[in-house]
């Protein structure tokens, strides 16, 4: 696979040009140290890290994968040193709270190493990502004790940890769980069932993994208001806090899978396992949503990462691969071709990867941003406002950049031809790799649902109208940019329009939402993303030819994205307002071979 | 998996839609194919891919195709299996029966070809690749070369393979290395190395024809130096027994993405004995006789991976509970309601099912126009018939592999995390899909071919003539269908603008026609699958279910082509301005 370079001068734009890093972080209680430089010595470490050490087991492994045998797992050669290694450079630590023993930095600063780890390893940077779980679920539902126990060997590093949610015959219907608990006279709870898609369930990498566990408390209400969330250690801990007995919960196999061979997919089985609860009885699933919505855009970075993947390693190949004379005269008259990037058609691949890489990624950031705010801000009025701009746009940017990243993913490998699809070039991989992060933490119909259902109507509008108010102002106030600004302008409209046409559908026949979700959510996604190229255009648009054209180059790409990207909102819209009679209206016997 | 071949839609496509009897009269070497014999083939080719060939599908990805010193071994079960289709005569079916083929209408074996990806592509491919080599032969081979190895090709005795890349020269053939040295007796020798050869050893069957294009000596540079040469890996007796090893041997496989239990050679050519097809310099024109034939073959195979997605997912749709219907429980009993109440699920199985089903008519067609181009016995026909196979087999060939590989993506996605397990099959054809927008010309090859040589260089005469039929064929619809004509109409009157808009602009500058042909060809993709939905669903008014079917097409997919449209008509300056080095 070709090298990974964390894209630098891209994040550094976003973060301190177009988001003004500065004077957000000035505004943020106990942030004000992160001045640009620390934030620039932050991520070029990480971008060391993820250079030198992630990168390099990448293509490792996928090859080997994870092995089962008798309830171990063995991760692939490497995984466990880079592990360590991370944990020891405090990257674990990075976003976490001063008093829960991290190192109190803002979550847009973890996000950025994040990015750049997870594009150069996806599969290893899950295992530091679900070691998070647990830490989110203490530190909003653990009491001081269970803080004190599991939070700092976590947060450092030198235990890894799951999230415990699916079972067999549920998975987008938590409600349908099945998992018991059952109280024991100590006050610990007997955890009893099956989990399936344990991300990281059973490792060789650290010597205890802490699961968060959903499961129901004897005689709790049924579906989703009789959840209780628990803590079950792998090995349970003796009062001074070694580790003590193994405990009552095991890997029954891992799972084959497409992609992300180098993280271990695994079926758990609780057999009496102890479990500690967190936080109330049957209010396990507030808890557990607290990690879920940061786990979201978590996995929207995902999305960012192999659509930067699979730009980067179609680049230097087209390039350097000779084929075929450019239409418009010989670009390498002494070569026996021209190399393809004269090709137009070569051309709109490696764009619509480019601009999907760098709009996820601001769209990432900005959301990064939102939730530093509600983390740090002194101001309550700001931290809601953050608050509902997260809950509007948190379901978006999962499903979108994740699905546009799997284009951009292919994007990349379709650039390779027939090369694209041999193992050695690692394209095919990260097209693989890419498929799951429109599965997991929700799928995309899902976030579209919750878009649409909880965000949007449920809200009045009230939260989306408070967002295209904002578009409206930037609009306005941007005039002079009408090449941009005015369809900008002109879609914010007709969001609203159509919002307000879904709504009164919805109202008579609730079918209608679900039959277009997923067409809104991709309509939104792509105004959203011209939201953000016209943000950088009135930017960039200051700077002449500075930094040798590096605004030149946002221009182009922005103007790529309004003129070939953007009328797909015209598919979508049609869609969606077609409405949902011919979705609906076929018997379910007719869905016959 | 569970594959059950789509017989009912088949035959109504045969049957009522194109009504196949009606032409194949008008065709002497058709004319005795009787709707018995027909329903026979079908029954039989379904039969043998559900029980012989798609047992072997997992399993053959798993195991995959595996070199031991230079030899190729197929994954379990292969070898049997290709027995049994070449006893039962299916390897040669459209072949010549002249020389021992079936002699079977394309508009019929594109539906078996089809049955055989749905079960397997790993495994189609060996088949595929045969009669593809069979076909060059067969046009352009001498006499003497087709009595010795189209009989023991069509009999499936014999493979084929077709070695054209090599490792610098893919979608730019025109630079290829390979040397041909004439012999005094008439041969040549082969020398050169060969890339992703599908195929181009295994332990199918006793021997292995490749086709290779190589370079005489004398040969001036470029496309127009390239001869095409008959090269068997055992060399055939003149009694047709056979001899000596010849100097081509497998020297490693790749490690792909998916079809992996289908062999990708690199080949070496040591000097190896080989035979001219056809005339020096003519190599390239010769493969592209074949060429149709295989681009709507690996068409097909997108359709047949788009199926047993469809298929897979809607038995998941039925027995997965999860969440309440929007509209109140549909099954009360249970804990939750089968997935295939949710709207969002219907959206992705509708969309599977009517890209699935408009590019069947599509291949039929095309499948019809091939057997015209061939056979039919007025000359004005055939003409007409060979224009639109050479209009139309780039957008089969991409369309229909863009679309089967979405309708793979999406029958993965209802069944969620699932979708990604290796077991539930759902992943592998997301694999095995996508090389097929690679092979046989790249998506953006096939665009460009449609763009360039099929409608530019006519000046939009085919494309017009081809707008015209539809139209035609729109306008006697029963006026039930008025919405859908219209929407048909309007289809077509975009299509024909934007053709006349990029004939115009195509004068002035060069890298317009590049820069719109992939979303040009999906635009004329989308224009024909609206006129074929009509086509389908006014040929038997009394059929509501399809009718309800043509309705999604109109109202949820073929707005895609407002995007299409906006995005070509932007221009060229958008992916062309930015400087390489701001990349």
């Amino acid at each position: 696979m070709p090298a990974y370079r964390a894209p630098l001068r891209d994040m550094h734009f976003v973060m301190n040009e177009l988001l003004d890093a500065s004077s957000h972080y000035a505004k943020l209680q106990g942030c004000e140290e992160v001045t640009p430089d620390l934030l620039a010595a932050i991520i070029d470490s990480g971008a060391k890290f993820a250079e030198n050490v992630a990168a390099p087991l990448n293509a490792i492994g996928d090859e080997h994968g994870c092995k089962f045998d008798n309830g171990k797992v063995t991760t692939p050669p490497g995984f466990r040193e880079a592990f360590q290694q991370y944990g020891e450079a405090g990257w674990q630590a990075l976003g976490i709270p001063a008093e829960s023993g991290g190192q109190g930095l803002p979550t847009s600063v973890g996000m950025c190493v994040n990015e750049m780890i997870g594009g150069a390893n996806w599969a290893l940077n899950m295992y530091a990502g679900l070691a998070n779980a647990p830490v989110t679920c203490l530190i909003h539902g653990g009491n001081e004790a269970m803080k004190a126990t599991y939070l700092p060997r976590l947060v450092s590093g030198e235990w890894g940890g799951t999230m415990c949610l699916t079972e067999a015959h549920c998975g987008s219907d938590v409600g349908l769980l099945r998992t018991k608990a059952v109280k024991n006279a100590d006050g610990s709870y007997t955890v009893t069932g099956n989990k399936i898609f344990i991300s990281g369930g059973e490792q060789d990498i650290t010597p205890n993994i802490i699961h968060a566990v959903l499961a129901r408390i004897e005689g709790a209400p049924k579906g989703t208001k009789g959840i209780s969330l628990f803590i079950v250690p792998k090995v349970l801990l003796n009062p001074d806090g070694s580790l003590g007995e193994r405990n009552a919960v095991h890997c029954g196999s891992i799972e084959k899978k497409m992609g992300n061979k180098g993280n271990a997919t695994c079926v758990m089985n609780f057999d009496g396992a102890t479990g500690f609860l967190v936080g109330e009885p049957n209010r396990g699933l507030n808890c557990m949503f607290t990690f879920m919505n940061s786990a979201r855009i978590g996995t929207a970075i995902q999305g960012i990462a192999h659509a930067e993947r699979g730009f980067q390693g179609a680049l230097p190949y087209a390039k350097e691969r000779l084929a075929m004379r450019s239409l418009s005269g010989k670009k390498n008259p002494d070569g026996a071709a021209d190399p393809i990037i004269v090709h137009p058609d070569v051309r709109r691949l490696l764009l619509t990867a480019k601009v999907f890489a760098e709009g996820g990624r601001m769209l990432v950031h900005y959301l990064a941003r939102e939730l530093d705010i509600v983390q740090h801000s002194a101001d309550k009025a700001a931290q809601d406002a953050a608050e509902d701009r997260l809950a509007l746009l948190t379901p978006i940017a999962k499903a979108f950049i994740t699905e546009t990243g799997f284009e951009a993913a292919n994007c990349g490998m379709q650039v390779f031809g027939g090369h694209g699809y041999i193992a050695e070039h690692g394209m095919e991989q990260n097209v693989r790799d890419s498929r799951i992060s429109m599965l997991y933490e929700g799928t995309t119909g899902i976030q579209a649902l919750d878009l649409i259902g909880r965000k949007v109507l449920l809200n009045g509008g009230v939260n989306l109208n408070l967002f295209l108010d904002e578009i409206d102002t930037f609009c306005t106030g941007n005039a002079s940019h009408s090449e941009f600004t005015a369809p900008l302008a002109e879609l914010s409209k007709e969001w609203r329009t159509l919002t307000g046409e879904l709504g009164e559908k919805a109202v008579a026949n609730m079918d209608e939402a679900g039959a277009a979700a997923v067409d809104y959510l991709m309509y939104a996604g792509y105004v959203t993303q011209a939201w953000l190229w016209a943000r950088v255009v009135v930017l960039a648009s200051t700077k002449g030819d500075a930094d040798g054209g590096f605004y030149q180059a946002k221009i182009h790409t922005a103007r790529f994205y309004f003129q070939r990207i953007l009328p797909r909102t015209r598919a979508h819209l049609g869609s969606l307002r077609a409405g949902s009679a011919s979705l609906m209206a076929m018997p379910e016997a007719l869905f016959i071979f | 998996m569970k594959y059950t071949a789509p017989l009912a839609h088949m035959r109504y496509l045969l049957n009522d839609v194109f009504e196949a009897g009606k032409h194949w009269a008008e065709m002497p070497a058709f004319a005795a194919i009787d709707s018995n014999t027909v329903d026979a083939i079908l029954e039989e080719g379904a039969k043998l891919c559900s029980e012989v060939i798609a047992p072997l599908n997992r399993s053959g990805d798993e195991e995959g195709a595996q070199i031991h010193n230079g030899i190729v071994t197929t994954p379990k079960g292969f070898p049997d299996a290709y027995r049994k289709i070449a006893e039962g005569g299916w390897v040669g079916l459209a072949g010549d029966p002249a020389y021992g083929g079936q002699g079977l209408p394309k508009m019929l074996t594109v539906l078996f070809e089809e049955m055989l990806y749905s079960a397997n592509n790993s495994f189609t491919l060996y088949v595929a690749l045969t009669s593809g080599a069979a076909l060059a032969i067969h046009a352009h081979a001498s006499d003497e070369l087709k009595q010795t190895y189209l009989p023991n090709m069509y009999s499936g005795k014999w493979a084929g393979a077709m070695c054209m890349t090599e490792p610098h020269a893919g979608s730019d053939l025109g630079i290829m290395k390979t040397k041909a040295e004439p012999q005094a007796d008439d041969s040549y020798r082969i020398t050169g190395t060969k890339i992703f050869i599908t195929g181009g050893d295994h332990d199918l069957t006793e021997n292995i024809v490749h086709l290779v294009l190589a370079r005489l000596p004398d040969a001036p540079a470029g496309p127009k130096g390239i001869s095409l040469f008959l090269v068997p890996k055992i060399l055939v007796n003149t009694d047709g027994s056979l001899g000596a090893r010849n100097a081509v041997t497998a020297s490693a496989l790749e490690h792909k993405m998916g079809i992996k239990g289908s062999s990708t050679c690199v080949m070496n050519f040591d000097g190896a004995v080989g035979y001219m097809v056809g005339k020096p310099h003519q190599g390239l024109a010769a493969m592209f006789t074949m060429m149709n034939y295989e681009r709507l073959s690996i068409g097909i195979q997108g359709i047949g991976c788009g199926e047993m997605s469809y298929q897979n997912a809607v038995r998941y749709a039925k027995d997965r509970l999860q969440g309440r219907a929007a509209h109140g429980a549909a099954n009360p009993q249970g804990v939750a309601d089968p997935i295939i109440h949710h709207a969002d699920i219907r959206r992705l199985l509708l969309t599977q099912r009517a890209w699935n089903e408009a590019s069947r008519a599509f291949a039929v067609y095309v499948g019809l126009q091939l057997d015209l181009a061939n056979y039919h016995p007025d000359h004005d026909t055939t003409v007409k018939a060979a224009q639109r196979v050479a209009l139309l087999t780039p957008v089969a060939k991409a369309f229909f592999t863009d679309k089967g590989f979405d309708a793979c993506v999406l029958g993965q996605q209802v069944l969620g995390g699932h979708g990604y397990i290796r077991d539930n099959g759902q992943e592998q054809l997301v694999r095995d899909a996508r090389i097929a927008q690679i092979y046989e010309g790249t998506n953006g090859i096939q665009a460009q071919d449609l763009l360039k040589r099929k409608v530019l260089a006519n000046g939009g005469r085919w494309m017009r003539d081809f707008i015209l039929e539809m139209e035609q064929d729109t306008l006697l619809a029963s006026p039930v269908f008025a919405s859908e004509e219209d929407a048909v109409l309007k289809a077509c009157s975009t299509l024909r603008e934007l053709t006349l808009w990029l004939v115009k602009q195509d004068k002035r500058d060069a890298d317009l026609c590049s820069s719109a042909a992939c979303d040009y060809l999906h635009i004329v993709g989308h224009t024909i699958y609206a006129w074929l939905w009509l086509k389908m669903i006014a040929t038997n008014p009394a059929d509501t279910d399809r009718h309800v079917l043509g309705r999604f097409y109109f109202g949820r997919l073929l707005p895609q082509i407002h995007a299409l449209d906006a995005a070509v008509r932007s221009g060229p300056d958008l992916v062309m301005d930015l400087p390489v080095d701001k990349f």
